[in-house]
């Protein structure tokens, strides 16, 4: 016998959010990609577009007991977790209603009443964190998991390889989700990562490992309810591998001169968003108008979170040593 | 007779599914599997085989086996001339085998190997044609394909392809269902099973719960995978002609106790078993659901769409691993003297 989670229809309520989660990762980030033209965003940006799926079909797996660490390419991860789209955008155009004050900006952008630790400029910067709070979660019998999203370039951080070790050693709530995308900035993975599957390295750590379409948002929430249901029993750590492709550069401004066509093959016939909506709606369990008030919804909270941002003030220099230590 | 050429594909997602997480199924690293294929060069080398057709992949296997390659020159070991098949998009999918089986069977191969799961010998069986199939496990279900020391199956790929064992004594061919809803079709090479599941998601089947129906081209009482639910109640080999169907209920009178995935073994609900004959169609009753051929989650059907179900006689031609080394006994062929070789039919082993 095993003891794997009873395989129940998603509901049309969670249908609808997961859709309406992916959808507002995207319009979120194509928005950043125009806006960030204008020259009006401080600091780097990088795009999730593309990896919408991963992020939603994780994270809607989660509760209010579980935390995320993030990446660089923070933004899906923030949406899905539940950090508010316009103290983003605002964090982002560094402005004082920013989730964190306007002082991270795109790769600081963290709510820890949502459960998500950060996005964070160090690349395999986010394994180690959640072996803090899944030993926390553990120790104080929360039943809480953590879960660490990270890139196939950080996949090669030692950072990230003694955190999958320490997990298993102490057999933490811990899912370590591998977001292949294909480059580590300019590096293809096929180059760089020795075992190829980023899921191989799961045996030398005695975890399962398991590769996963990443386009798909059901093949996604699948493994992901799986994984985190044998950790909040007890079972330990995972590692899911997504395999995809980011719609957009390393970060905006990223000639990409290292990749040509595979953008277009993945918009034209793996898109998650495309794929998902069509397959709803071939079950009936979604009608088309169900789609399109969440894509009308969606696109106006956007249009409101960008508003708002440009039209709040920026921080001003009696902040600049406010938020500089915490007190725990 | 012309150069035996034997193709090998290896397919680098085999063996890396869900059932990794929830069954504690068998790890296949693609460093193994690229282990394989040159256990398997060296094999096919000793019998004489001098070219190698090699399906390449993103997933590192055929890159692994290029870097052994440039290792090796100079270094004395005789391996045949492997060609990459590289020049095609590589989509990461099921169709990068079956391009590759194409471009094998166009170029002349007189055996192909493929390394992978059941998912990946259906694929590989599917353009295969008349040539022989030799299918070694490195996937999760292991029913059709073999768990085979690859160098066993690199003399057995060996022998046939040179024409040293002739093929027709040593090859057979097996049986096919196909599963077709309204214009789209696939084949199964072991069992297809109706599932009330909705989406294809990560594919692999393992809760019981979601069957109501299940065809098998054979099933043996010792399988793992679906079609282990028949093979303890009802019997069919390989090579008898007739398949066999049952419902699947967990209401039903009747169960058995069934490893239907690696790592998990529960009772099944099974009624109204029937043999199916070859040729004839039978209709899937379920209004809506999931199609899964060997094991994986692959068409879905709506409403009124009808799916059916029908099994073949015409599947691939499979090479008998122990008939061909069986043969080669019987003949001397792997002999040698002091001088060179003795076997009957010596002529394709020297350079």
């Amino acid at each position: 016998m095993t003891d794997t989670v009873e395989r129940k229809a998603l509901t049309r309520e969670q249908l609808l959010s997961a859709y309406r989660m992916m959808r507002a990762i995207r319009e979120f980030e194509e928005r950043v990609h125009a806006e960030f033209a204008t020259g009006e965003i401080p600091g780097f940006v990088h795009l999730y577009a593309g990896e919408e799926a991963s992020a939603v079909g994780v994270c809607s797996n989660l509760d209010g007991r579980d935390t995320i660490a993030s990446t660089h390419r923070g933004h899906g991860h923030c949406i899905a977790k539940g950090v508010d789209v316009s103290e983003m955008m605002a964090e982002i155009y560094g402005r004082q209603t920013g989730s964190c004050h306007g002082k991270g900006g795109s790769m600081h952008i963290a709510d820890l009443s949502k459960g998500m630790l950060g996005a964070n400029g160090i690349v395999g910067g986010g394994p180690p964190l959640i072996c803090g709070t899944a030993l926390a979660a553990k120790l104080k019998g929360t039943g809480g998991v953590s879960v660490a999203f990270f890139g196939d370039g950080a996949s090669n951080q030692g950072t990230t390889l003694e955190s999958m070790n320490l997990a298993s050693v102490w057999n933490l709530p811990a899912i370590f989700v591998a977001e292949n995308n294909g480059y580590a900035e300019t590096t293809s993975s096929t180059w760089s990562v020795a075992s190829d599957n980023i899921a191989d390295r799961a045996a030398g750590f005695g975890m399962p490992g398991v590769i996963v379409d990443g386009f798909d948002f059901f093949a996604v929430h699948e493994a992901a309810s799986e994984a985190i249901a044998r950790a909040r029993a007890g079972g330990g750590p995972t590692l899911l591998e997504m395999k995809f492709t980011r719609y957009f550069g390393h970060f905006e401004g990223d000639q990409q001169t290292y990749r040509a066509g595979e953008v277009e093959h993945a918009r034209a016939e793996l898109d998650c968003l495309t794929r998902f909506a069509a397959r709803v709606t071939e079950t009936g369990e979604l009608t088309r108008s169900d789609l399109d008030a969440a894509d009308a919804e969606v696109a106006a909270t956007i249009d409101r979170a960008v508003d708002e941002a440009k039209a709040a003030p920026l921080p001003t220099e009696a902040d600049l040593l406010t938020d500089v230590y915490v007190r725990y | 007779m012309g150069d035996a050429i034997v193709g090998v594909v290896a397919n680098p997602l085999s063996g890396r599914d869900i059932r990794r997480l929830v069954t504690q199924a068998s790890v296949f690293p693609t460093a193994e599997k690229a282990n394989m294929i040159q256990r398997m060069l060296t094999a096919l080398a000793a019998v004489g085989v001098h070219r190698v057709l090699l399906g390449t992949d993103l997933g590192g296997i055929s890159a692994a086996v290029f870097r052994a390659i440039e290792r090796r020159q100079g270094a004395g070991g005789r391996w045949p001339e492997v060609e990459f098949l590289d020049g095609q998009p590589i989509r990461q999918t099921a169709q990068d085998t079956v391009d590759a089986v194409r471009r094998m069977v166009t170029a002349g191969a007189q055996v192909i190997v493929c390394l992978g799961g059941d998912g990946t010998a259906r694929v590989t069986a599917s353009a295969a044609g008349d040539v022989p199939m030799l299918a070694l496990s490195t996937g999760t279900n292991n029913t059709f394909p073999a768990v085979r020391e690859a160098t066993i199956a690199g003399l057995a790929a060996g022998l046939v392809a040179t024409g040293t064992v002739p093929a027709d004594g040593v090859t057979a061919r097996a049986k096919l269902l196909e599963a077709r809803v309204g214009d789209r079709a696939e084949t199964a090479l072991i069992d297809v099973a109706v599932s009330t599941e909705r989406h294809v998601g990560s594919r692999a089947v393992w809760d019981p719960a979601t069957l109501t129906q299940l065809f098998c081209a054979f099933a043996e009482p010792d399988a793992i995978g679906l079609s282990s639910i028949l093979g303890q109640l009802s019997p069919v080999a390989r090579h008898e002609p007739h398949g066999v169907t049952a419902r699947i209920s967990p209401g039903a009178a009747r169960s058995v106790l069934a490893p239907i995935a690696p790592g998990l073994v529960v009772p099944v609900g099974v009624s109204e078993i029937e043999r199916m004959r070859p040729g004839s169609v039978y209709p899937i009753d379920a209004r809506a659901g999931v199609i899964a051929v060997d094991g994986e989650r692959e068409l879905t059907f709506e409403p009124g769409q009808r799916p059916t179900v029908r099994l073949r006689a015409d599947g691939p031609r499979c090479l008998d691993v122990p008939a061909v080394l069986a043969a080669s006994a019987r003949l001397g062929l792997l002999r040698r003297t002091r001088d060179g070789p003795r076997g009957r039919s010596p002529s394709s082993s020297e350079d």
